[in-house]
């Protein structure tokens, strides 16, 4: 009983905080121990065995306590075992380099005091030998050892003797600290029996350090994955395709608007919340997944209860977990704000497009007026004059002659400047370059997508691979590209009873050339009218021109290449050019309109039967 | 004097060519002597800036514009009925002329009819 209450005294008056004197040693461990004599401590201790003092450490690690505290614990233990001695841990940095912590409740303020608040280098402590030889030693009166101790101890730590000092090493034999024992009462004695008893702490004390660190780094990598989850409006997730199990975060959870509750996540809560419209595409890329394809990825809507859409990027990785089942670990990312901020984009480049073109229209409408009204307004005059020098009696035949030849140079003059202005537009722009035919449909698929999913219409890409290149003005086709797919899309925009499916593709045609359809699943067009199709200002949509195709047409034949529409087997119709490929020779130009008569002569049968009706 | 009286001098500025060679002679069909210059310039060097009861000015002209050779006249104090004509089928412009103090402003290509109306109207106010 007496002894119990001096070593309870003592572990009070070594504590150098009240926290670490009441919660962090266990009073019945101290009482177990201490009720043998004192003698016998050493014997008890060994009766705990390194097990136990890992389990009473463990339970304070478990309880959330700082490296600092549960190595203080450790010393607490230390010096309630062996009367006399005090103990310190001075715990280095990750470099090694450095001390960033010491604990000792049983040291004097002052020793504890050269480690607070600055980070010593160990080699500059009377330690740093040891630590790097990685070997301990034990202070011998005798030993040659002697004098580096006696002569550090007191400037270290005054009227202490150092006992002994052990580097606490990891695993792989990096220095994590070094636990230090010094002598504090000069007539005790360091239990001789028990040699190992230091090199137990310092092996509990490594693996405490090491444990600890792995949990803080396991934390802050838990941590930061959280919070670059939240940054990007990211979740990840694992599938084990197997069993279908999905392990996800719970922020997957509150982006599917799922409960906590619902857990583990299933593919039939998932399903329930994908947008009724991206269920076959969200189906697809479960089947793909299946295959066992390596990587994939999707972009899909989830309609939540609350009738509000989230638009989502998913992309997986193959893996095989540990039993070496199949399992794809991806990212879910929330993409509506992009999508959102695309969408606006989208519309506001649509207005600036149109605006852009309405007025180049206007101005290019008053300008070709203005030069066509000049000799307009020298015709008129001139007729004029030539009526009323007739009316005069003796008409006047000589003026009526010269001004009906001005009215006829006039009119000439007329019909030159049409001439030019037509020549002007044909060349403007169109260059001749060697292009890769499905890149050029790639980029306009990706620019004009935004605008046929605003109109519902699903899009797949047939794209032939190593497709010969073709010759041509990329813009231009694009420009007909363009417009096959927004006319697909128009004509299946008023269809709802079955998907408005748009294909392109591309292929090697016949003759060297390369072919690009677009087939829709539309309205078609009315058999009689196939003739009319292609003509200017012909058009069936409300808020169309009727040029487009017009349009369309002439670019490809301005490319030696023909523009025809055939009725697909099922609804719809099919739209293709053929262009040839490889390069031409120079002169055979874009855009000769002398060269496209000849060539279209030469392509004319082949034309004939899908279009009777010649240009 | 009496000349003068029965055939008013009508001058045509134009940079326009035809014009300059068709409109005389339909001027002179009317019945009035007339005088065509290629600019503002020219027409301002000219002796017949005095003589001149009306003007026929093209209002988009290299160099001096026909606004302009109207300023210019007005400033001279010499206070000439212009008849604007323009090749420009801007809708706004014709109002504009006449707030500015224009007879007329006609659109190319004009009829002699409209064109014998307006100077009916120039000449009846004169």
């Amino acid at each position: 009983m007496n002894a119990d209450r001096k070593i309870c005294r003592e572990i009070a008056d070594c504590g150098r905080s009240s926290e670490q004197r009441i919660g962090l040693l266990p009073q019945h461990h101290l009482r177990a121990r201490n009720s043998a004599a004192a003698e016998d401590r050493a014997a008890t201790w060994m009766g705990l065995g390194i097990a136990e003092i890992g389990a009473m450490v463990g339970g304070q690690i478990r309880q959330g306590h700082l490296l600092p505290v549960v190595l203080a614990t450790l010393c607490q233990l230390f010096d309630a075992t062996v009367k006399g001695y005090s103990s310190s841990i001075l715990l280095l940095d990750v470099t090694g380099a450095r001390v960033r912590n010491a604990a000792g409740p049983g040291m004097p303020a002052s020793y504890m005091k050269q480690f607070e608040g600055r980070q010593v280098r160990w080699n500059e402590t009377p330690f740093g030998a040891r630590i790097i030889a990685k070997t301990p030693v034990i202070m011998d009166p005798v030993s040659d050892t002697r004098r580096e101790g006696q002569e550090a101890a007191p400037a270290i730590a005054p009227g202490l003797r150092l006992h002994e000092v052990s580097p606490i090493l990891s695993l792989t034999g990096e220095p994590l600290g070094i636990f230090v024992v010094f002598q504090r009462e000069s007539k005790a004695d360091f239990p001789r029996y028990h040699p190992t008893l230091v090199a137990q702490f310092t092996q509990v004390a490594s693996a405490v350090i090491e444990r600890m660190r792995s949990d803080e780094a396991l934390k802050r990598s838990a941590e930061l994955l959280e919070r670059t989850q939240q940054f990007s409006s990211t979740c990840c997730f694992s599938w084990r395709v197997g069993t279908d199990e999905i392990s996800s975060s719970k922020e997957l959870c509150q982006l599917f608007g799922l409960d906590a509750d619902d857990v583990p996540v299933t593919f039939a809560l998932i399903g329930a919340r994908i947008h009724p419209e991206d269920i076959s595409t969200f189906h697809e890329m479960i089947e793909r997944a299946k295959s066992g394809v390596s990587e994939f990825e999707c972009e899909h809507r989830l309609r939540l209860p609350d009738n509000s859409v989230k638009y989502l990027r998913v992309v997986a990785h193959r893996t095989r977990n540990q039993e070496g089942h199949l399992e794809y670990i991806g990212a879910v990312q929330d993409v509506t704000h992009r999508r959102h901020a695309e969408e606006a984009l989208a519309k506001s480049r649509d207005e600036l497009a149109r605006a852009a073109r309405v007025t180049s229209l206007g101005v290019l409408t008053a300008a070709i007026a203005h030069e066509v009204n000049q000799p307009l307004a020298g015709i008129v005059t001139n007729a004029s004059t030539c009526r009323r020098m007739l009316a005069v009696d003796p008409p006047d035949v000589e003026g009526a002659r010269e001004t009906a030849r001005r009215t006829i140079r006039d009119a000439e003059r007329a019909s030159e400047i049409v001439r030019r202005l037509r020549a002007l537009f044909c060349k403007k722009g169109a260059t001749s370059e060697s292009l890769d035919l499905n890149e050029a449909t790639r980029e306009v698929v990706a620019l004009s997508l935004s605008e046929l999913e605003r109109n519902k219409v699903i899009v797949r890409t047939e794209l032939a691979a190593e497709l010969p290149s073709v010759q041509g003005d990329r813009v231009q086709l694009q420009q007909v590209i363009l417009n096959l797919l927004l006319n697909a899309s128009d004509a299946m925009s008023s269809v709802d009873d079955r998907p408005r499916q748009l294909v392109i593709r591309t292929e090697r045609d016949e003759k060297d050339c390369v072919r690009l359809s677009v087939r829709d699943t539309g309205v078609g067009f009315d058999p009689q009218a196939v003739d009319r199709l292609f003509d200017a200002f012909y058009t069936t949509k409300s808020g169309g021109m009727g040029i487009g195709l017009s349009v369309s047409r002439s670019i490809i034949e301005s490319h030696r290449g023909r523009l025809w529409a055939t009725p697909n087997d099922g609804p719809g119709v099919t739209f293709s050019f053929s262009i040839a490929c490889g390069p031409q020779d120079g002169t055979a130009g874009v855009n000769s309109a002398r060269s496209v008569g000849v060539v279209r002569t030469s392509a004319a049968a082949n034309a004939e039967e899908r279009h009777p009706r010649s240009l | 004097m009496t000349e003068m009286v029965k055939h008013p001098l009508v001058s045509v500025v134009d940079d326009d060519e035809s014009v300059r060679e068709s409109l005389p002679d339909l001027l002179r069909e009317l019945g009035y002597s007339a005088r065509a210059f290629s600019s503002a310039e020219e027409f301002l060097a000219s002796d017949c800036v005095a003589e001149t009861r009306c003007l026929i000015l093209d209002i988009a002209m290299p160099g001096m514009t026909g606004p302009d050779l109207q300023q210019e006249l007005t400033v001279r104090g010499q206070e000439i009925p212009i008849v604007f004509i323009t090749a420009q089928a801007d809708e706004t412009v014709r109002p504009r002329s006449l707030e500015q103090g224009a007879v007329e402003c006609l659109f190319k290509p004009f009829s002699d009819t409209a064109l014998f109306e307006t100077l009916n109207a120039v000449f009846r106010v004169s």
